[in-house]
């Protein structure tokens, strides 16, 4: 079974912008996929379907997550599987302290108290937040709220990880860290991203995006080694690939 | 850190005072029993309006408030006080009710002020959900004081953009400035409210 599933994929927002078109891929599970493509070439709007966060209507084979149709009518099952790590930590870190934030998941899920408590604790030691519990979110760092984040996310168990731009405005030790935190996770990825070198290291496919059409889909190496294609698509080569044996 | 801007209230319990320890519940029914007092007491009882004015003065001493501290908060909010109490003054009698309104307000005042700076926001939320009241309520206080931060951290960003870029001293023009950074930080707050709902319905949100 894919572990997603797109078919034609259209999307116009309420003020006639036309953000995605023609949009078709399918992903094995436990594939790392990176969406690339400039700003406003819908990568935020494609995740967003993915959980079913857009106010539309789909037919039920247009988006397949793990066999479930994404329809309104499957979205509590589908939020089960899908898990977001949204682009600013502030929208996602609502709660408070971060225990309070990583057990909101788990709670909405309908587990016992010591469940959530036990998934609070171990998902906070995973993301290296131990001892973090009761800290109010608006204090931490950006890097810690990135790591929060994943571990409000990963506390709900999801088999997809859909993430956009984790890595923008960490610094690169945060950078290095949180790169080094995704390759352990098994879950199957969408890494929305502008840091290409993350995408040469963590995804082994690239999707590129522009002005909402797919226009390319194949190995991240020889996609972004393609000066040419990276050009037209407002990315560029990153310096990894250039070095001569990179 | 992602937030500069501290709440009055959001500091551990030994810098909120001597009684910043006392239990959540013993101050909030104090001061809930206050400003119920305040509020049923008759218009003729001064002595009984006295004596709760006293209790409150005694309070404010043991809480080792700074009159730097009162004095902002009470002139910050002393315009609608006077707006409310103003209105009595041209009726018959006026005067009287007029000073009684003023004095019951500020009384209320002084005691809300009492509980918020000895008592955390985080207890007063942790105390709402121990009573059981409407899960919306809390939400929405939960959300409104974890948002607070963010969007005064927005605001002092976008008014120090707004001055690296005021160079006439035109009052007139700063005073349209002003106002379209207003505007901006309610769209930018209403845009992020709708990316906030969407991470909570994210996350299994009903």
């Amino acid at each position: 079974m894919n572990a997603l599933e797109i078919t034609n994929l259209n999307f116009i927002y309420p003020d006639g912008t036309k953000a995605l078109s023609e949009i078709s891929f399918r992903m094995l599970p436990g594939e790392c996929i990176a969406l690339l493509g400039p700003n406003g070439s819908g990568k935020s709007t494609l995740m967003l379907h993915l959980n079913g966060l857009l106010p539309e209507k789909l037919s039920g084979d247009t988006i397949k997550v793990f066999g479930d149709a994404v329809i309104t009518e499957n979205l509590p099952q589908i939020r089960r599987q899908v898990g977001m790590v949204f682009q600013d930590p502030d929208d996602q870190l609502f709660c408070p302290t971060v225990a309070e934030d990583v057990a909101f998941g788990p709670q909405q899920l309908g587990l016992s108290p010591a469940e959530v408590k036990q998934r609070v604790t171990h998902q906070l030691d995973q993301v290296g937040l131990a001892g973090f519990e009761n800290r109010a979110t608006h204090r931490l760092s950006h890097g810690e709220k990135r790591r929060a984040c994943l571990a409000g996310v990963l506390a709900c168990e999801p088999q997809l990880l859909v993430l956009d731009e984790p890595t923008s405005d960490l610094d690169p030790r945060g950078r290095r860290g949180f790169k080094a935190l995704l390759r352990t996770m098994p879950a199957t990825k969408i890494i929305a991203t502008h840091d290409l070198e993350m995408a040469v290291e963590l995804c082994s496919r690239a999707i590129i995006l522009n002005r909402g059409r797919m226009v390319a889909d194949g190995p991240t190496r020889e996609l972004l080694a393609d000066e040419a294609l990276m050009w037209e698509n407002g990315l560029e080569t990153p310096q990894v690939l250039l070095r001569p044996g990179g | 850190m992602g937030g500069h801007h501290a709440h009055p209230t959001d500091r551990p319990a030994e810098a909120r005072g001597p009684l910043g320890g006392l239990p959540t519940e013993l101050k909030f029914a104090t001061a809930l029993l206050l400003l119920l007092a305040l509020v049923l007491m008759p218009p003729a009882r001064w002595d009984g309006l006295l004596v709760i004015g006293t209790i409150i003065a005694v309070l404010l001493i043991l809480s080792r408030v700074t009159f730097r501290q009162l004095a902002k908060r009470l002139l910050l909010l002393e315009p609608l006080v006077l707006g409310v109490a103003g209105l009595t003054w041209f009726e018959p009698d006026g005067h009287r009710i007029f000073l009684l309104l003023m004095f019951k307000a500020n009384l209320c005042l002084l005691t809300t002020f009492l509980l918020a700076q000895t008592t955390s926001f985080s207890e007063l939320i942790a105390l709402l959900k121990r009573l059981h009241a409407p899960w919306l309520v809390v939400t929405i206080f939960t959300l409104m004081h974890r948002y607070l931060f963010v969007l005064a951290d927005e605001a002092e960003r976008m008014q120090r953009a707004r001055a690296s870029r005021t160079f006439a001293a035109g009052c007139h023009r700063q005073w349209l400035s002003l106002s379209s950074v207003i505007g901006q930080l309610f769209l930018r707050a209403s845009d992020r409210a709708e990316r906030i709902y969407n991470a909570m319905c994210a996350r299994g949100w009903k």
